[in-house]
C-alpha cells in the first residue's frame, strides 16, 4: 500500500511539475485567440467563375486563329455562358479540319458536339475542377505574399475546407483593418496601351466629344476609358477625363520584373519599375515607333496618366499618377506579389481592437477567480476537512488545465476563459459524487476506511457517464465552431478529463496518505 | 455539515403539476420567439454590421441613433458598452441588399463627418501603425536619414500603438507626449501633422447574409446533434426510457432557458449557442447522476414499484443535485456579475439553464421516463412481449 502511494504520488507530482514547467511564464506559454489579442479574421470567396469564364474566352480566340490559319475560314465563336461556347460558319467540308484544330491546340480539356452547321463546345468537368483549384491555389499564393510584404507575424492563410471557394485569413494584431482588406483585394491589373485620341496631352471631357471625333461610332479596336483626378488629402473625386485607347496591351503588370516606390521629380510618389527581357524587347519596340505618341498606365480600367512618350524606353520607367506615398507603397505591394487570378468577395470579416481583447481578459480572469473563492468557501464549509481535499484537487485541476493548453499549443479566447471559470463549478461535482456516497456508507454504518472505499467505488460509475455526456456535447461544439467557440470546446474537453484525474485519481490519493497513519480513525471530517 | 438529513420528498407526487408549469413556460417562451420575433440574432447569425467605438466624450445613444439613421441605415440597434464611464457605444446594422461586404466603413464615415469635421489630416486615434510609421518617416523628426527610417519609425510607431490599445483612445496630446520612446520631436511633428480625432473604434464585424444563414443552419444541427447523441449514449448505458427521460429533461431544460433569453432581451450569437451546447452537457450530467442511482436501486430490489424507486433515488442524490448546481451557479453568476459585456449573454444563459437544469432532473426526467413507460412499457406488457426483469410494473 505504501509503495503504491508513493507511486501514485511521484505521478501527481511529476504532472504538476511538468504541467508548472510548460506553462511558466503564462504569458509566453498560451497563445490567445484573435478576440484576445487583437487583430482581423477574414473570409474571402475566390470568384472562380471568373478565371473560368476567361479561360474559355482565352480557348475560344485561340481555336479562332489556328482554325483561320489552317485554311478554315469564316469561322464565327460565340460564347453560350462560362463554360460552354459554339463554332459556326465553316463550310460544312472542313468539319473535320476543324475538329483537328480542336484536338491539336485545345488539349484534353474540351469535348464538343456536332449541331446543324456549328460544333458546340463544353468545357469537361476534370478541366473546370483543376482550373477552379488552380485559380483558388494562385488566389492563396497572392494573398501571401501580399500579407508577408505587410509584415504580419504568425498568419493563418488556408483554403476553408478541401473542396471550398474560400479562403480564411487570420492576421493577430494588425491594427489596420481597412488598409489591409484592400491590399488583399487589390487586383492592381496594370496595362499600357497605345492612346488614339487624343494622340497625346490631356483627356478630353467626354465620352461624347471622342464619339464625335470618331463620327459616332467606336472601331473595333479602340475603347473609351476614363481618368479620375482625385483630392490627395480627401480622395474627393475633383474631375473625369476620358481617352480613347488601343483595345491591345502593349505590356501588362505580368512584364514586371520588379517595382519600388520612388520620387518623381518634383518630389511626387511614383512607382520605378524594370521590365523582364520579353516584355522589355516588346516596350523598345512599341515606344520606339511611337515617339511623341502618349502612352497611357492603366489600373484597374482607369487611366492613371498618360504621358508622352520622347523616347525608345527599353527596360525601365516610372509610373506616375496622382497618388499619396500610401497608394505607391500598396501598388508596389500588389505588382510585387502577383496578378489575382479571380476577384476576391469578402464574406466575413471581423476585427478585434486589443483594447477589447484586454478588458475582456481582465473580467474573465477576475470572474474566474470570484467564482473559484466562492466554490471553495462553499466546499470548506460543507465538508470541511475534506473540502481541503477538493481544493488541492481542483487547485491541480487548473494549473493542469493551463499545462495541456500551452502543451497542445491550444487558443485561449474568450469564451475559453468563460469555459475555464465554468470548469471550476463543475469541477467540483466529481468530489461531489464521492463525499455524498461516503456520507451515505458512512451512515449505513461502515467504518470510515471502508466508506471511502466504497464511496469511491460506488461513484465512479456516476462521474464517467456525467463526465461522458458532457464530452459529447464538447465535441459536437467541436465540430460546429469556429475560432472562439472552438477554444471553448478545447478548454471544456480538458476540463474534463482534468476533473476525472483530479476528481478519482488525486482525490483519492489524498485520502490515503491521510488514512495510511490512522488505520483505526474512528471519525471522518466530511 | 448535512445539507439534507435523510430526506424523504414525494416528488413524484405532484409531477403532473409541475410538467404543465414546465410546458406553459415552454409555449411562453416559444411563442414569444416564434410570433413576437423576440429572439434577438447578433451579426453571427442574422448578418451584418457591428461596429464597437469608444468616445472621448459620453455618447448620447438617441443622438448615435439619428446620425445612423440619416446615414441611411434604417433598422440600426445601438446600445451602450461597458461599464458607464467606458463611454463605449455599439452599433449593429443589418445586411444592406447588394452589399455582402458590410457597412462598417459607411458607418465610420458618417461618425467622422459628425464628431471630426469629416476628416483631413490624418486620425491618430483612428490610425494603424504602417500608417503611421509611414507618417513620421515622410517628414523624419528624428533625423534618422531615410536609410534608417522605416525600422525606427517602425517600432515608434508600434509603442504609440500599443499605448493606444491599452488606453483605447488618446483623450489629449499630453497623453501622447508622455508615451515612452516617442522623442519630443516626433511628439511636435504628429501635433502639426495628424490630429485626435473625438473617438476610436475598438472592434468591427461583418457577415455576409450566406455566412449568416450558414452558421445558422450548424448551430440548429450542432444542437440537434448533441441531443440525439446524449440519447443515444444513455440508451446504451441505461434503457431507452431512460434516455428519453433526460433527452426531454435536457430539451426542456434548452427551450425554457431559450425563451427566458429571448424575453430577457440578451443577442443571441455564437457564444450563446456554446453556452447552449454547454448547457446540454451539464443538463444531461445532473440528470444521468439521478438515473445512474435508479439503476443501481433496480438492481438490489425489483419489486418496489416505479414510482417509490424513482422518489427513492431522487432522494438520495438530492444534496449532491443541490450542491453540484450551487457551485455552478455560483461561477455562473460570477461570470454574469463581472465577466464583462461581451460574456454577459454565455453567462445568462448558464446561469438561467442551471438553475432549469436542476430543477427539471428532480421535477422533470423522472415523470418523463415514467410517462414513457406506462405508455410504452405498458403496451409492451398488453401484447404479451412482456417488459422483462429490468422493467418493473408501474403504479397506478
Amino acid at each position: 500500500m505504501n509503495k503504491g502511494l508513493l507511486w501514485r504520488g511521484l505521478l501527481i507530482g511529476a504532472l504538476a511539475a511538468l504541467a508548472a514547467w510548460r506553462v511558466w511564464p503564462l504569458r509566453e506559454n498560451v497563445n490567445l485567440g484573435l478576440d484576445l489579442q487583437g487583430g482581423i479574421h477574414l473570409v474571402l470567396r475566390v470568384e472562380t467563375q471568373d478565371a473560368i469564364r476567361a479561360e474559355t474566352e482565352k480557348d475560344m480566340e485561340v481555336l479562332r486563329r489556328e482554325a483561320e490559319d489552317e485554311g478554315v475560314s469564316g469561322v464565327v465563336t460565340r460564347q453560350l455562358d462560362d463554360t460552354r461556347f459554339e463554332v459556326a460558319g465553316f463550310a460544312p467540308e472542313r468539319l473535320e479540319a476543324l475538329e483537328k484544330v480542336a484536338r491539336d491546340w485545345l488539349g484534353g480539356g474540351w469535348e464538343w458536339s456536332r449541331e446543324a452547321g456549328k460544333l458546340v463546345f463544353e468545357m469537361r468537368a476534370v478541366n473546370e475542377k483543376s482550373l477552379r483549384d488552380g485559380a483558388i491555389n494562385q488566389a492563396l499564393q497572392t494573398i501571401r505574399n501580399r500579407v508577408d510584404q505587410f509584415g504580419v507575424a504568425e498568419p493563418l492563410i488556408a483554403r476553408q475546407g478541401i473542396d471550398s471557394e474560400r479562403i480564411v485569413v487570420q492576421l493577430p494584431g494588425v491594427d489596420d483593418p481597412e488598409r489591409v482588406k484592400r491590399l488583399i483585394k487589390n487586383t492592381a491589373f496594370l496595362e499600357f496601351r497605345l492612346a488614339e485620341f487624343p494622340w497625346s496631352g490631356y483627356g478630353v471631357g467626354s465620352r461624347e466629344e471622342i464619339l464625335e471625333h470618331y463620327g459616332g461610332a467606336l472601331p473595333p479596336e479602340i475603347e473609351i476609358l476614363p481618368s479620375e483626378e482625385r483630392d490627395r488629402a480627401t480622395g474627393k473625386l475633383l474631375s473625369t477625363s476620358y481617352y480613347a485607347l488601343q483595345k491591345r496591351r502593349v505590356i501588362t503588370g505580368r512584364d514586371l520584373r520588379s517595382a519600388s516606390p520612388s520620387q518623381g521629380q518634383l518630389g511626387q510618389p511614383v512607382v520605378q519599375f524594370m521590365l523582364a527581357a520579353e516584355g522589355a524587347k516588346i516596350f523598345a519596340d512599341a515606344t520606339g515607333s511611337n515617339i511623341g505618341r502618349a502612352l497611357a498606365i492603366v489600373l484597374d480600367g482607369k487611366v492613371v496618366s498618360a504621358p508622352t512618350i520622347n523616347s525608345r524606353i527599353s527596360d525601365s520607367g516610372i509610373i506616375e499618377g496622382n497618388f499619396t506615398s500610401e497608394e505607391v507603397l500598396d501598388l508596389v505591394t500588389t505588382l510585387r506579389s502577383g496578378a489575382l487570378p479571380a476577384a476576391l468577395t469578402y464574406l466575413e470579416d471581423r476585427t478585434v481592437g486589443p483594447s477589447l481583447g484586454h478588458d475582456s481578459i481582465r473580467s474573465g480572469m477576475r470572474a474566474g477567480l470570484y467564482g473559484a473563492i466562492l466554490v471553495v468557501l462553499f466546499m470548506l464549509v460543507v465538508y470541511r476537512l475534506a473540502g481541503v481535499n477538493s481544493l488541492v484537487a481542483l487547485a491541480l485541476n487548473v494549473l493542469l488545465l493551463f499545462g495541456a493548453l500551452a502543451y497542445f499549443g491550444a487558443t485561449l479566447t474568450l469564451p475559453g476563459i468563460a469555459g475555464i471559470a465554468l470548469t471550476i463549478g463543475m469541477a467540483v461535482d466529481a468530489s461531489v459524487l464521492v463525499f455524498e456516497r461516503i456520507k451515505e456508507e458512512l451512515r449505513a454504518g461502515k467504518s470510515p476506511r471502508s466508506a471511502v472505499d466504497a464511496g469511491f467505488g460506488n461513484a465512479l460509475s456516476s462521474i464517467l457517464d456525467a463526465n461522458i455526456t458532457t464530452l459529447i456535447a464538447a465535441l459536437f461544439l467541436f465540430q460546429f465552431g469556429t475560432g472562439p467557440v472552438r477554444g471553448f470546446a478545447v478548454t471544456l474537453s480538458i476540463g474534463i478529463f482534468g476533473t476525472l484525474f483530479c476528481g478519482v485519481f488525486v482525490s483519492r490519493w489524498l485520502f490515503d496518505i491521510f488514512y495510511v497513519n490512522r488505520p483505526r480513525t474512528e471519525r471522518i471530517s466530511i | 455539515m448535512e445539507i439534507l438529513r435523510n430526506p424523504n420528498f414525494d416528488f413524484m407526487k405532484y409531477r403532473r403539476i409541475w410538467v404543465g408549469i414546465s410546458f406553459a413556460t415552454i409555449v411562453a417562451g416559444l411563442v414569444g420567439i416564434l410570433f413576437l420575433g423576440r429572439l434577438n440574432f447578433g451579426v453571427d447569425f442574422a448578418g451584418g454590421t457591428q461596429v464597437t467605438v469608444k468616445f472621448a466624450a459620453r455618447p448620447d445613444v438617441e443622438e448615435l441613433r439619428a446620425l445612423v439613421a440619416a446615414a441611411g441605415f434604417k433598422d440600426a440597434v445601438i446600445q451602450r458598452f461597458g461599464g458607464e464611464d467606458a463611454h463605449e457605444a455599439m452599433i449593429r446594422t443589418p445586411v444592406v441588399g447588394g452589399s455582402e461586404e458590410g457597412s462598417a466603413a459607411h458607418l465610420i464615415e458618417a461618425l467622422n463627418g459628425r464628431f471630426n469635421g469629416g476628416g483631413g489630416a490624418a486620425d491618430l486615434n483612428q490610425i494603424g501603425s504602417a500608417s503611421l510609421a509611414e507618417l513620421l518617416a515622410r517628414t523624419d523628426p528624428d533625423g534618422v536619414g531615410a536609410e534608417r527610417g522605416p525600422a525606427h519609425y517602425g517600432a515608434v510607431a508600434e509603442t504609440v500603438m500599443g499605448e493606444r490599445k491599452t488606453r483605447g483612445l488618446f483623450t489629449g496630446w499630453d497623453e501622447v507626449r508622455r508615451v515612452a520612446g516617442l522623442s519630443g520631436e516626433a511628439a511636435a511633428a504628429l501635433e502639426r501633422g495628424a490630429r485626435l480625432g473625438a473617438f476610436s473604434v475598438l472592434g468591427v464585424e461583418n457577415v455576409g447574409p450566406q455566412v449568416g444563414a450558414e452558421l445558422r443552419q450548424r448551430g440548429v444541427l450542432a444542437v440537434v446533434g448533441a441531443l440525439v447523441g446524449m440519447l443515444g449514449y444513455i440508451w446504451i448505458r441505461f434503457e431507452l426510457r431512460f434516455a428519453i427521460g433526460a433527452t426531454m429533461a435536457t430539451l426542456h431544460d434548452v427551450l425554457i432557458t431559450l425563451g427566458i433569453f429571448a424575453w430577457a432581451g440578451y443577442e443571441f450569437n455564437l457564444t450563446t449557442v456554446a453556452a447552449f451546447l454547454t448547457l446540454i452537457g451539464y443538463s444531461v450530467n445532473d440528470t444521468v447522476v439521478t438515473f445512474d442511482r435508479v439503476r443501481e436501486n433496480l438492481r438490489k430490489s425489483r419489486s418496489l414499484d416505479t414510482v417509490t424507486m424513482l422518489n427513492r433515488s431522487i432522494n438520495q442524490t438530492l444534496s449532491r443535485t443541490l450542491l453540484t448546481g450551487g457551485t455552478t451557479i455560483t461561477s455562473s453568476l460570477c461570470l454574469y456579475l463581472f465577466g464583462g459585456d461581451v460574456i454577459r449573454g454565455f453567462a445568462f444563459v448558464m446561469f438561467v439553464g442551471v438553475i432549469v437544469g436542476t430543477y427539471s432532473s428532480i421535477y422533470i426526467a423522472s415523470p418523463f421516463a415514467l410517462l414513457w413507460e406506462s405508455w410504452f412499457g405498458a403496451a409492451k406488457r398488453a401484447r404479451g412481449t412482456g417488459a422483462g426483469a429490468a422493467a418493473p410494473r408501474t403504479a397506478r
